[in-house]
């Protein structure tokens, strides 16, 4: 799985420049409007995103097929974009966190863990829908997908706030939620996505 | 012959889709031999050698490679595959790929890797979508070449290349047979191609194989008569292999043409290319 790991990560290296800009230019502005805690949120939504529109460039260019016929199984290369969404949703809620912190050093901000819950909870919640989406679907419907999840975690979100009322009790229970669904997605995909002609 | 003789044996290979049915295919590729699968698109060459590699599940029948059924890691590092199109990602360049591949494959072979792209002109540091159409080739070749390979597998490999980059992809494949235990298989439609380096030629038709054969008989046994419309009608049944008619003459397939030249004396019996024996199948009768 580390060489599956080390292809994609040569991939997503190409790309890390647009991506930081981005990063730059959308978390800075939201940021300076509401939070920079906002940025564990955007960073961690952005970096996740970019691990799974992998798994269509891989059709596109037809690495999938090559890693048909690698010595690896199936599970493995299914297990190398759950594996990877969750380093790369990790790296970007690291990055966005230390901001944050950086960011409330300067001027205290006191939703930060609020912040932090929603970041997990939403980068759960989409993985476990866009991972197996973008296996299933060609790539310009995976990205519809990306599209649809990212919002609809959120509506899961807002829904789960006007039940607790308190945002951070609120995230917490959605995160929870999110990693029991990724674990689930995970593992409906390993048994499942082998099945399929893979050519 | 010996089932563990082959390094590929396919048996009663069938895939259904829609409209398209690979129906019972059976055929083997022998260890120190090149087999080509030839003919037209959508005959069933890339179903045949997907299924064949486990990318597509068969609907029955059984694939035997280097004498084993089940398609393991173990087994999969000694074969050796090249697409039909570049299916490395363009933002890799070869020496990424080299890191890659080292790391997937137990047996890769990192300076064998590298002398062969010396050998091919490839750099190693330019990325791939860079690289010309037949360089991209030569690059999935080395690949398949650099982790011990017993069995390579080449779906169309040599399509769209110039003759030059395909004399030099043949040499290739024609070094790496020269080891009793390695073996080749090559689905192609430029039949030259095979004409140069296959052992065995597959002709598969509408998902069927027609026939599996020597090349050899098929060059130097199969001949085409060329007859008009009364010794057409003289020609023993048992002696057309497929016939059909064109504007001013008949021709039939058939498969001795000295013996055809003997029988059928006032006929001009010409050889047969493999091209030719194809169109005769697809575009003619048969019995």
């Amino acid at each position: 799985m580390k060489g599956l790991l080390l292809k994609d990560f040569f991939l997503i290296r190409s790309v890390l420049g647009i991506l930081l800009l981005v990063l730059v230019v959308v978390g800075g502005g939201m940021s300076a409007l509401t939070s920079t805690w906002v940025l564990t949120v955007v960073a961690t939504v952005m970096f996740g995103m970019i691990g799974v529109t992998t798994i269509g460039q891989d059709k596109t260019s037809g690495w999938s097929r090559v890693a048909g016929v690698l010595p690896v199984s199936p599970q493995a290369v299914v297990d190398s974009k759950y594996t990877l969404y969750l380093l790369l949703s990790g790296a970007g809620f690291a990055l966005g966190g230390v901001i944050g912190l950086l960011g409330a050093l300067v001027q205290p901000q006191a939703d930060g863990a609020t912040f932090v819950a929603i970041s997990l909870a939403i980068a759960l919640l989409s993985g476990s829908i866009t991972i197996p989406c973008n296996f299933l679907l060609g790539e310009e419907r995976g990205i519809v997908s990306l599209i649809i999840a990212y919002p609809l975690s959120t509506a899961v979100f807002v829904g789960a706030s006007m039940i607790w009322k308190d945002p951070l009790t609120a995230g917490l229970m959605v995160a929870a939620a999110g990693v029991a669904l990724y674990m689930a997605s995970w593992l409906a995909a390993r048994k499942l996505l082998p099945r399929r002609d893979a050519a | 012959m010996r089932m563990q003789d082959n390094a590929l044996a396919v048996k009663g290979l069938t895939k259904r889709y829609g409209r398209f049915t690979l129906e019972n295919v059976s055929f083997s590729v022998p260890r120190g031999t090149v087999v080509g699968l030839v003919g037209e698109n959508g005959a069933g060459k890339s179903t045949t050698l997907n299924a064949a590699l486990g990318l597509i599940h068969a609907d029955a029948g059984s694939v035997e490679i280097l004498g084993e059924q089940t398609l393991d890691a173990a087994l999969r590092e000694q074969i050796g595959v090249v697409f039909d199109a570049n299916a490395f990602p363009n933002a890799l360049t070869p020496e990424k790929l080299n890191r890659i591949f080292r790391r997937i494959y137990r047996t890769w072979e990192e300076e064998r890797y590298r002398s062969l792209l010396r050998e091919m002109g490839l750099p190693a540091d330019r990325r791939i979508g860079k690289l010309s159409k037949g360089m991209k080739m030569k690059l999935a070749i080395a690949v398949a070449l650099s982790h011990g390979a017993k069995l390579l597998i080449l779906d169309e490999a040599t399509s769209g290349l110039d003759p030059i980059a395909r004399e030099e992809i043949l040499d290739l494949l024609l070094d790496f047979v020269q080891a009793e235990d390695h073996a080749v298989l090559i689905s192609s439609h430029i039949t030259s191609d095979l004409e140069k380096i296959a052992d065995y030629i597959v002709f598969l038709h509408a998902g069927r194989v027609i026939f599996e054969k020597p090349k050899d008989e098929l060059r130097y046994r199969y001949g085409i008569v060329r007859c008009g419309e009364a010794q057409f009608a003289a020609i023993d049944e048992t002696d057309r292999v497929a016939w059909r008619r064109q504007d001013y003459e008949w021709e039939v397939l058939v498969a001795d043409r000295e013996a055809a030249q003997r029988k059928y004396p006032k006929s001009v019996v010409d050889p047969a290319t493999i091209d030719e024996i194809m169109l005769l199948h697809i575009k003619g009768e048969t019995k």
